[in-house]
Order: C-alpha cells, then structure tokens, then sequence
C-alpha cells in the first residue's frame, strides 16, 4: 500500500470506525448519556407539567382576557367576583404574627399604690429582664414619691441590688436622677435573683413609683424589662408585694388573606386580597414561549457547555488511549502498520463522531422537548423568525463543544494518568474565562462556543456578584472568527497529543 | 559477553548486509532502561531468518527485547535494523511483522473469527480478504470450531493460539511471540511447531521465547541466552550448549596467610585451570578453570596440604547462574 495521505486517511477511518463502539458504549461511560439527555428530560417535564396544568385551569372555567385584565388595586372579592364569575381557585387564610404594643411613655412605667403604705426599704424584683430574652436587666432610674409629692424620696439614697455587669453599673446609678449619660448612667445586673432595693433612710408613706428601663436611656425597646414587682419593708426583713408588671404590651396582629386564581385560556392570574382589599394581581402565562427560550438558553450556556459536554467529552475522549492502557489492550493498535498520528486521527474521529451524535442528539431532544408544549402557532412564528438557524446553532455549539474539548482530553489522556486534577485545572480556566484579559482568554474553547451561542444567556439581576463574574460571558467573537479559532485551538492542542502518541511506549507497569 | 555474531553471519559484525545476504534482525549496542531499573543491557544481535528462541528466567529481559523489536518500546541508546527497517516506523515494519504478546487484545464482544478480522481491515484488506484470511489463519492454528466464539471465552491454550492467528493473519516475514508454547497441550504444541518450521522454510524470521531451554532447543535454529538484560550467548544451539559447557568458570580464591602464590603454584599443577591472576595483595587470586568439580577437588587436597584458604566465590554468576539453570538437570 502506497504511502499517500489517502491511503491514511482511510486507514484513519477504518480505526475510527473500529473505535466507534468503545466511544459510544463504553461500559463505564454511559452516565455520559445521562448528562447529555438531562436538559430534555427537564424541558419534557416541565412541558407535560404545564399542558396539565392548563387543560385542569380550563376545565374549572375561562374567562375573556379583558375581564382579566379589569381587576384593579382596592377591588373587593365581592366585586371581583361579581364581574368575572366563578374563580378557578379560591383561598383563604389569616396570619397572624404577636407584635409589641407600643407604649407611648418613652421607656418610663408608673405604679400607683392607693392607699399610700408606710415603709423604709423599697425592693424592685426583675423576674423576666428583656422582651428580648436576654437575661441582663437594665433600670435608668428607679423614682419613689410619697402622697401628693414631687420629691423622690429614693433620689441618691442608698441602693443596694445583684451583681452589676460592670462596676461603673452598680444599683447607685438607678438613684443618681440621670438618664442621659449612656451605659455608664444605669443599674445593669446579670446575677440572678435579680433586685434593686432603695433604702430612704426612714419610714415613709409612699404611693407612687416610676422606672425608666432601657429605652429610656437610649437603648432598644426590646432591652426594656418584661416582668417585675415592687415589694416594701419597714424592717427590711419582712417585704409585702404592693405592685407587678407582667410586662404585656404584646397583641396579635392578624391579617385576612384571600387568594383568587381566574384563567382566560393562555394566563392564569392570581389575585391576592389583604383584609378585603386588592393588594397584587399577578398575570402570567401558564406556558410563556419567551422565557421558555431563555430558560433553555441559560441551561443550555450554564449547564450543557460548561458541564455536560465538559465532562462528557472527559469520559469519552479520557477512554480512548488512557482505559485501553489499563487493560493492557493498546499495544493492538501500536501493532497495526500505520503511524502514530494516524491512530490518534482516528481515535478522535471515532470520540468526535460519538460525542458530536450524543450532545448534538441531546440538544436537538433539548430543544424539541422545549417546543412542544406551546402553541403551534407560536411556534410557527418562532420558525419564521429564524427560529431554524437557532436551532441549527444550538447543535452547532455542541458538536464545536466536543470538537475543542475532545481534543483536549485526547492531550490529557496521553499526559496524565489521573483525570481528576487535570479536569479541575481546565474546568476552573475555563469557568474564569469571562474575566481574564482578551489574550487569554482565546485559549479557552469556552471564549468560542459562548461567541456562537445563537442567543445570549440570561444572568437574572439578582444573582449574587461572584455568580455574575464567574458567569459573565467572555467578550465575544464573530461567527466565523469563533469557529476559526475553535480549529486553530484544537489543532494545537492535537498537535500536542501527536507528540505524546509518538513518544509513546507500552509500559503496563512491571514489565521486563 | 560470549557470543558476538551467528556462525551463519559470518565475520559480519554490522547489519548493513550485501545483497546476498539475506535480510536480518539487527541490534547494535542496544540498551533500555527503565528509570533506575535495567531491561536490557549493550544488546548487540544480529539474527538471520529462520527460527530463533530468545532463552532466559522470567524478568531476564525477552520480552523487552521483543517489544524493542516491534517498537512498543524505544531504546535509550543503540540501533535496531528489522529486515532493514527502523521499528520507529511502524507504518512499514507492522506491514511484515506479526507480534503475539503475552496480553489478550480482543474487546469483551468479539469473536475469535471478528477480532482477525477487525486486525486485517487497519492492514488495508477488503472486509471479503479480511474475513478470508482471518479463516485461513483459524484454520492454520485449528481453531475453526471456536471461531464465531466470544474470545473472552477461550480456554489459556485456545488464547494463545488466537493471539497466534491473529499473528500470523497478514502474512508477516517477520513473527515475533512471547512465550508461545506456553499452555499448549502436546498434540497442539506439534501443530504449533510445525508453523514456526513451515514459516522458517519460507526464509522467515520467527522468534519465540521460552524460559525452558529444553522447550525449544530442538526446533530453533538459533538460541539467543538472556540473563539479567545481557546476552549470554547466541548461535546455533551445539555451539551454545558447547560454549556454555566449556566456558571456563572463574572463581575468586581468598587465602588466611600470605602464601596465595604458594597456593597458585599447586593449583597450576592441575591441567582443567587455564588461567591465575594473583591480586596484590598476595592473599587473593583469580581463577579460570573448565572443570569445576576437578577444581573443588583440588582445592580440597590444597586445604588437606594445610593452606588455609578463606573462601570461594564465583566470579562470574550470570553465567554460572544460568548454566545451573537451564543445563543442570542434565549435567
């Protein structure tokens, strides 16, 4: 047989077509399949899903769209279903949620005792320190007046009271008759039991008693105290309870929901009543063509080229050279009278023939499954308005997918022995693509595929800002310049692996 | 090394043959490391058609050879000449070389009859001549019966002669196989040397390994002696056995007092020693001789005499090793 490039060439095709079986059938690379199918399993089940949905909608009642559309903010339900009939979902249901009475004293309570008692100690138990569950008790000023008085009997009388949290906290602070000066102007105390007792120096008639909690310092209401009583004493042994909060100032605060649903055959709108009044009508289409399409363009730029074809192409192309060389099976091929290019050309045409057929098959399914469920006529106008290039570029992409990152793993296998790393690296490159500068990112198959990608992928707004970078699409090539580049790239890369196969040796570990 | 070139190739020592000559196997300073570990050593052959046995232990070094031949493997330094091609270029040499390894190739799903068949069609075949001659080789090997079995099947014997077929499917002036009686009952063991002298008979190399010596003396025409990367011996197989018989061993003698001359006087007095070198020392001295039982002997009466000698190596082990080993049961 001649040496011509012919007779190579055929000789290529022939070990492709041999290898065709071990690239789509490999035993421990048929996840690959999975991978490939998962977007048209996803788009198949949301459409079955929505078609359901809508033939349930429309068996319970259709209304005309403008009906629809005449609901306005601060209807009533009677109104609402007044006008458009019988609604196709109907329910209600009430929150209610405990929420803090607001006191209008500005963190002061006042005690009254009537009639006015006789006593020397005046003792202030906290039995539940903070709305907020903390258990720090904090007193701005504790005020003792007797019957018709306007002195403060306890103003800068001996106090006495639990642990303070700090020494500069101690009880004397809640008689100074300050409020203003911060922390340091105040009785803290964490110590249980928790008390503050004034002493007035005598017995006195007393009938008033006023405390100013935290917020009356300047801290949260939630810090105010919650629970506590006021005992007196003449002896300071023997206390009486005359007063108690037991804080209250929480209600329940409930509010009516009513949900309406109406359909008018292509939108459902869901009507939402708070306390009897239109808060939010939300139209939306049960099958909605536009975010469908945008759906799938961002599975398909997200999910399918990033990973799907990345790590299919890995189980393919990883196999060729690297499983036979574990089974000890290689030397078949090194035997046969043909060069070393020849057989990697081979190789790769039979790995590029199989991934190109599952991910070009997986992304026509993929976008078949899409079109589906929606209406024909839409459908038809989508074909119209070019709907087949798209179609056609959507397979394009991945078949340049396999065609870049096939050609890489080919490398990979021949270089390295474990594909995890390798794949890590390369994964990593190639998800950073968007923000490295124009020259690099040329090396990266992504920067290409993203440049013939027929439809921009979507980034919602709200996606957090390293999502947004990592997903920022690479500043884009032409059409034509994409797919030179994806061929100049893989012919280097191929290149490569060329020199690797020529260098190759059989070495099945301890060999002699 | 012992041997230096075939009694065939005469005062030959290169491998560029003149015209009559026929085409050769050639090896010229050949060695192959593996890292830090040796597979063979400045192998120089040169290997006229017919057959050749490539003789030594496991781990001596065959199949590295044999990979160096068929280019699975490259050497570190020296020149390989296959029949006047370079292995590096596999595109020729596979075209007239048939390889067996020890290694099953077929894929869990092929035949016998389809995995030939898939072999010939890289060799450019039509699928009609491909299937012809996937049979013809089947049949030569008497495995027609088993032909559209899996080969994942196959009994060790029936494996061996598939990886045999598939060898000789294309024809090849050049066979090379790893330890091919290996596992073969009698009646195909005959069937299978019958092959190797009818492909001989057509001025063909096949060259088979063994790690018995007795296997294959009868049927090569050459014998190849590997042991520990080296090559031992090579020649017609008389002259290998002759040679190994009557190289002279060579024994390290160490004496307790200073009378090593004394010692190398008496010694010289027994007609099987060739050769002593006396160290400097005056304690040590190498000795050759062609009869190592005679020298034990002498070495007995020397110590009867009252010399005090303090040991007895062997200098050369590779080859007392190997003689041991593949001779010692007859001697």
């Amino acid at each position: 047989m001649p040496r011509t490039l012919g007779t190579r060439a055929r000789q290529a095709w022939t070990i492709a077509k041999i290898e065709l079986r071990r690239a789509f059938f490999a035993r421990r690379s048929l996840w690959v399949y999975a991978l490939a199918l998962l977007p048209a399993a996803i788009f198949f089940g949301h459409g079955l899903d929505a078609k359901l949905r809508r033939d349930r909608l429309a068996r319970r009642g259709v209304i005309s769209a403008a009906l629809m559309d005449s609901v306005r903010e601060g209807d009533t339900p009677d109104e609402v279903m007044a006008r458009l009939g019988q609604p196709v979902g109907d329910d209600t249901y009430t929150r209610s949620k405990r929420v803090r009475q607001r006191a209008a004293t500005a963190g002061a309570t006042t005690h009254v005792i009537e009639p006015a008692v006789e006593a020397r100690f005046v003792r202030l138990n906290v039995t539940r320190p903070s709305y907020s569950g903390e258990p720090v008790a904090r007193i701005y000023e504790f005020e003792v007046y007797g019957p018709g008085g306007n002195v403060n009997l306890a103003l800068r009388r001996p106090a006495t009271g639990s642990q303070p949290c700090s020494p500069d906290q101690g009880p004397e602070k809640a008689v100074n008759g300050s409020v203003n000066g911060g922390e340091a102007d105040r009785w803290c105390a964490n110590g249980y039991p928790l008390f503050l007792q004034v002493d007035l120096g005598a017995a006195r008639p007393v009938t008033r008693f006023v405390l100013k909690h935290a917020s009356a310092g300047g801290e949260k209401e939630d810090s105010d105290t919650r629970d506590f009583n006021i005992q007196l004493s003449t002896d300071g042994k023997t206390f009486t309870t005359v007063a108690s909060s037991n804080g209250a100032g929480f209600v329940d605060q409930r509010t009516e929901y009513r949900d309406l649903s109406y359909f008018d055959g292509q939108r459902e709108a869901d009507l939402r009543f708070v306390d009897g009044k239109l808060q939010r009508a939300n139209r939306q289409r049960v099958l909605d063509f536009e975010e469908d399409r945008a759906i799938f363009a961002g599975i398909f730029q997200y999910f399918y080229v990033r990973l799907a074809v990345f790590f299919g192409c890995l189980g393919i192309f990883m196999n060729l050279f690297r499983a036979e060389m574990s089974n000890r099976t290689l030397h078949f091929w090194l035997l046969a009278p043909a060069r070393r290019e020849v057989l990697l050309a081979g190789k790769y045409a039979a790995g590029l023939i199989a991934s190109s057929a599952i991910f070009g098959g997986g992304t026509l399914l993929a976008l078949a499954a899409m079109l589906w469920p929606h209406d024909a006529v839409e459908v038809q106008a989508y074909w119209n308005a070019g709907g087949m290039s798209q179609v056609f570029w959507y397979a394009a992409v991945a078949a340049f997918g396999c065609v870049g990152y096939g050609s890489v793993f080919l490398a990979v296998g021949l270089y390295f022995r474990n594909p995890i790393v390798p794949a890590a690296v390369l994964l990593a490159w190639e998800g950073v693509n968007g923000v490295l500068p124009q020259a690099l990112q040329r090396m990266s198959i992504l920067y290409y595929l993203q440049s013939l990608c027929p439809v921009p992928a979507p980034i919602p707004g709200d996606a957090p800002a390293l999502i947004r970078v990592l997903a920022a699409p690479a500043a884009p090539a032409s059409g034509p310049a994409a797919m030179v580049g994806i061929m100049l790239l893989t012919a280097f890369v191929l290149w490569i692996a060329a020199l690797a196969v020529q260098r190759m040796q059989i070495s099945y570990g301890a060999e002699t | 090394m012992i041997g230096s070139a075939s009694a065939e190739g005469g005062g030959q020592a290169s491998g560029r043959a003149n015209a009559r000559r026929p085409p050769a196997i050639v090896f010229e300073d050949v060695s192959k490391f593996y890292g830090e570990v040796l597979g063979v050593n400045r192998v120089t052959l040169d290997i006229p058609p017919g057959i050749t046995s490539l003789v030594g232990p496991n781990g001596a070094g065959k199949t590295t050879l044999m990979n160096l031949m068929t280019g699975l493997i490259f050497p570190d330094h020296g020149r390989i000449l296959m029949r006047g091609i370079s292995p590096r270029d596999p595109e020729a040499l596979m075209r007239i070389t048939g390889y067996a390894t020890q290694y099953d190739t077929a894929p869990r799903w092929a035949t016998g009859f389809t995995f030939i068949t898939t072999g010939l069609l890289l060799f450019g075949y039509g699928r009609s001549e491909a299937e012809t001659r996937a049979w013809t080789a089947l049949e030569r090997v008497s495995l027609t019966e088993a032909a559209t079995r899996k080969v994942a099947s196959y009994s060790k014997g029936m494996r061996q002669r598939v990886r045999l077929a598939q060898a000789i499917a294309h024809d090849p002036d050049l066979l090379v196989l790893d330890e091919p009686l290996n596992g073969l009952d009698p009646l195909v063991r005959a069937e299978t040397i019958e092959i190797f002298r009818s492909l001989a008979a057509q001025g063909k190399h096949v060259i088979i390994s063994s790690h018995v010596l007795q296997e294959v003396d009868l049927i090569s025409d050459q014998v190849v002696l590997i042991a520990n990367g080296r090559i031992v011996a090579e020649g017609k197989i008389r002259d290998v056995r002759d040679e190994i018989q009557e190289h002279p061993s060579q024994y390290i003698v160490r004496c307790r007092d200073r009378n090593a001359s004394g010692v190398a006087a008496q010694l010289f007095r027994e007609s099987h020693i060739t050769e002593i070198k006396l160290h400097d020392d005056r304690l040590g001295m190498l000795v050759s001789t062609r009869d190592r039982e005679q020298f034990a002997r002498a070495l007995g009466q020397i110590a009867l005499d009252g010399h005090r000698i303090e040991s007895v190596v062997p200098a050369d082990e590779n080859v007392d090793a190997l003689y041991e080993y593949l001779i010692g049961g007859e001697s």
